[in-house]
């Protein structure tokens, strides 16, 4: 069985942090995908506003986390890929806020990522388009923030993965950077040949591709082995609900409306051996908190599905 | 580039005469020749079933759009009016006598005479045309080879109506993943000897694949993957038989970004069919009616960007069939009418760099954000001599490169330099200067479609 995982965002909390990994492996999960995004909100960002988290020194961090590490190992949960804070560049900001993005906050959630031995951090390209007038330009952007970042991934052996995501046009949600699969397979295979090294990779967000019309099977079989990590999730095709697969219809066969088939089936194709991680936090704060185990326990099932599908 | 109106929604090809008048008083002298008012997604649909249930099949069903089944009954669409008139008047309706040519593709010809009657009077030209095509959830999976059948009847048709081009959609249904190339090569290939025979040239078109409900992208949608199937057409046929169609409404549903499909499809692009819709349900509203949060939430910014980098000179499509189905035939010509200056609007911002190139020198009226952000487009390429603004406060300033003066030093202009209003003011500005003795050419400029833009905003304090 292929090993199944859960953002640890609405499950792990800072004052008890094992006692949400053993929530997760009672769940039947035995991988995490570490929200270190928790920890700098990109609601924030956007308003300008930093908190002083990253500020600490990496030993201070390192202190802060040394629980969460603990609680993981002793639940047995793996940290297998983590989230840095997002997004990475505030277009009308000041550029004092960028530098700390890029200088301060980057680099120490590397370094997070190095403490809690996950191989797998994913990084938000900049939405830049309408501003530089070409994805080409934007992708220049987000490469030099990555290069900026790739000896530190070569060091400490971590794949950075970039994700494909969503951009709005007014509440219409459309294609964002990396949603063209042959671009995001050469300019991965470009970095790590240049760098002779895997630093960089893929997350393929299940949930954004359904938004932006992405075609699963297509797009998870042109990315091949440089898929590293999922984001697997549900929407209606409108909002980025973040629910559980299965959920959303259209239809009176009420038969759904994600390409979940194209979903198995591509990672068939690429015969992938990662982890079927889900990102579902808002399930955990729609149910009652009195049904989280069960409701986790539900998406842990149907993480063993698509498991069972893909082999 | 050739504006071209769509006719769903506005002309009933029984009974054509308003609609045709409506559309070439908007200023329209071209018109999609649209096989699909002869032989519609539903009557394709319903092929082979009960009489009883094709109620109404042989007539040209939905004016509002082949692909918006919930406008069928619209009582504003050209068709369900002439059926309220012929039941007031007790005409026996003649469509009811027309033979289906889903059943008689040899009838196509005849079944469009009337509506070909009509154009040529009014001097219409049609030089594109789109053959029938399915819905986009059909269940049939047995009528490939009718459509192949239409198709070719309807490249025969249009090439003696003088069409130049004709929107051939892809086969989809019924084929298994990893077919659809072979099928459609073979498809393709077998239309392209009567195309040649005609002169015509046939455009694959972008799909939405329909996954229970939701619109995704479908064949011809990977841009990449489109050029590959024209170029390989094209290999095969021997010379240029095979271009592209792109439908704006189809990338929107698919949440595409634009610029990059044209960009890749480059030259094969010979038309763009603009509607808008909110990008989740199909439809097609006159561009900039669909919006969201008081602004559009269709990526016209990458579609005009993207024209612009392929230098885009064809076919300009707009159809607005859900729009006109569901104005009161009263207030259809001036819907028309604004339709028309829609398509001239897009025409405009495609061609503004020729517009930019056709004068020998500029002065711009304006120092504000507009022409800051000319300068920081196209200052290089086409540097103005000077700007001028209507604030006293900022005459003999510089601004963004360029010396500030008054309007009056407007009227020591050389005869060939050009004046471009940077100031949304645009009437009142062209105005003030006409009323100033000024006879130079003024054009407006926008920077709504910019090449790039600035991250901030100027803030002037006053």
């Amino acid at each position: 069985m292929l090993p199944i995982g859960v953002q640890t965002k609405n499950i792990v909390e800072d004052n008890c942090p094992g006692e949400g990994f053993r929530l997760m492996r009672q769940a039947g999960f035995s991988c995490g995908d570490f929200s270190l995004n928790g920890y700098l909100l990109n609601s924030s960002l956007y308003q300008s506003e930093v908190n002083t988290f990253f500020d600490q020194s990496l030993q201070e961090l390192e202190h802060f986390f040394a629980p969460h590490k603990k609680g993981a190992d002793e639940a047995g949960i793996t940290i297998n890929q983590m989230h840095m804070p997002y997004p990475n560049y505030v277009p009308r900001a000041a550029k004092a806020l960028n530098d700390y993005l890029r200088d301060v906050v980057a680099p120490k959630s590397m370094q997070i990522c190095a403490f809690f031995n996950c191989p797998c951090i994913v990084i938000h390209g900049f939405k830049l388009a309408y501003f530089l007038g070409s994805e080409e330009e934007e992708w220049r952007r987000t490469e030099m923030f990555l290069d900026n970042l790739a000896p530190m991934a070569k060091d400490m052996g971590i794949t950075m993965c970039i994700e494909n995501l969503y951009d709005s046009l007014n509440g219409h949600l459309v294609e964002g950077p990396c949603c063209n699969a042959r671009k995001a397979a050469d300019r991965i295979d470009r970095m790590n040949d240049r760098y002779h090294a895997q630093v960089l990779g893929f997350c393929f967000d299940t949930g954004h591709a359904n938004l932006t019309g992405l075609d699963f099977e297509d797009f998870i079989t042109t990315l091949d082995y440089r898929l590293k990590v999922l984001h697997i999730h549900d929407n209606d095709g409108v909002s980025d609900l973040h629910q559980v697969p299965f959920t959303f219809t259209k239809t009176r066969e009420n038969l759904p409306s994600t390409d979940w088939n194209g979903f198995i089936k591509g990672l068939k194709n690429i015969k992938f051996s990662k982890t079927l991680s889900f990102e579902t936090a808002p399930v955990l704060t729609s149910f009652p908190e009195e049904l989280k185990p069960q409701a986790l326990s539900f998406i842990a099932g149907i993480g063993k599905y698509f498991s069972d599908s893909c082999l | 580039m050739n504006i071209i109106c769509t006719p769903a929604g506005i002309i009933d090809s029984i009974r054509p005469a308003q609609g045709v008048m409506d559309i070439t008083a908007a200023g329209f002298k071209d018109i999609l020749l649209d096989l699909s008012m002869f032989c519609s997604p539903g009557e394709l649909e319903n092929l082979g079933k009960k009489q009883n249930q094709q109620n109404n099949l042989n007539k040209p069903d939905n004016p509002n759009g082949p692909d918006s089944p919930d406008n069928q009954n619209n009582p504003n669409s050209p068709d369900n009016s002439d059926n309220l008139n012929n039941q007031a008047t007790g005409n026996k309706p003649e469509e009811t006598t027309r033979p289906l040519v889903s059943q008689h593709p040899s009838e196509l010809k005849n079944n469009m005479e009337r509506l070909l009657s009509y154009y040529r009077k009014a001097g219409i030209t049609t030089t594109i045309a789109r053959a029938p095509y399915l819905q986009r959830d059909t269940k049939r999976q047995d009528v490939n080879t009718l459509l192949l059948d239409l198709a070719r009847e309807g490249l025969k048709v249009c090439g003696v109506a003088g069409c130049r081009y004709m929107i051939v959609r892809p086969l989809f249904s019924g084929i298994n993943r990893g077919e659809e190339w072979n099928v459609n090569r073979e498809y393709y290939l077998k239309l392209a000897d009567t195309a040649r025979e005609h002169n015509m040239m046939i455009l694959l078109e972008n799909q939405c694949r329909d996954v229970n409900g939701h619109l995704t992208r479908g064949i011809c949608s990977d841009a990449f993957e489109a050029a590959w199937w024209v170029d390989s057409l094209n290999a095969q046929a021997g010379g240029e038989r095979f271009g592209f169609c792109m439908d704006a409404g189809t990338c929107n549903l698919c949440g595409q970004n634009m610029q990059e499909f044209i960009t890749a499809m480059g030259s094969r692009i010979k038309a763009v069919i603009l509607r808008d819709c909110d990008g989740t349900k199909e439809s097609s509203m006159l561009p900039f009616t669909c919006s969201g949060f008081g602004q559009t939430n269709t990526d016209w910014l990458g579609l005009i960007r993207g024209l612009r980098s392929i230098s885009f000179d064809g076919q300009l499509l707009l159809d607005f069939a859900t729009t006109a189905g569901f104005f009161s035939p009263i207030l259809r010509p001036q819907l028309l009418q604004l339709a028309k200056a829609v398509g001239e609007y897009f025409k405009w911002q495609i061609n503004m760099e020729k517009l930019l190139k056709k004068y020998k020198s500029v002065v711009l009226f304006g120092a504000g954000n507009m022409c800051r952000n000319y300068m920081k487009c196209y200052g290089q390429d086409y540097p103005p001599l000077y700007t001028c603004d209507n604030n006293s406060k900022l005459w003999g300033t510089w601004f963004s490169g360029l010396k500030v003066k008054s309007p009056e030093s407007l009227k020591q202009l050389p005869e060939d330099c050009v004046i471009f209003i940077c100031n949304i003011y645009y009437r009142e500005i062209e105005k003030q200067l006409r009323d100033m003795g000024i006879q130079n050419d003024i054009e407006f400029f926008s920077d709504e479609y910019m090449p790039s833009f600035y991250f901030d905003r100027l803030e002037r304090s006053e």
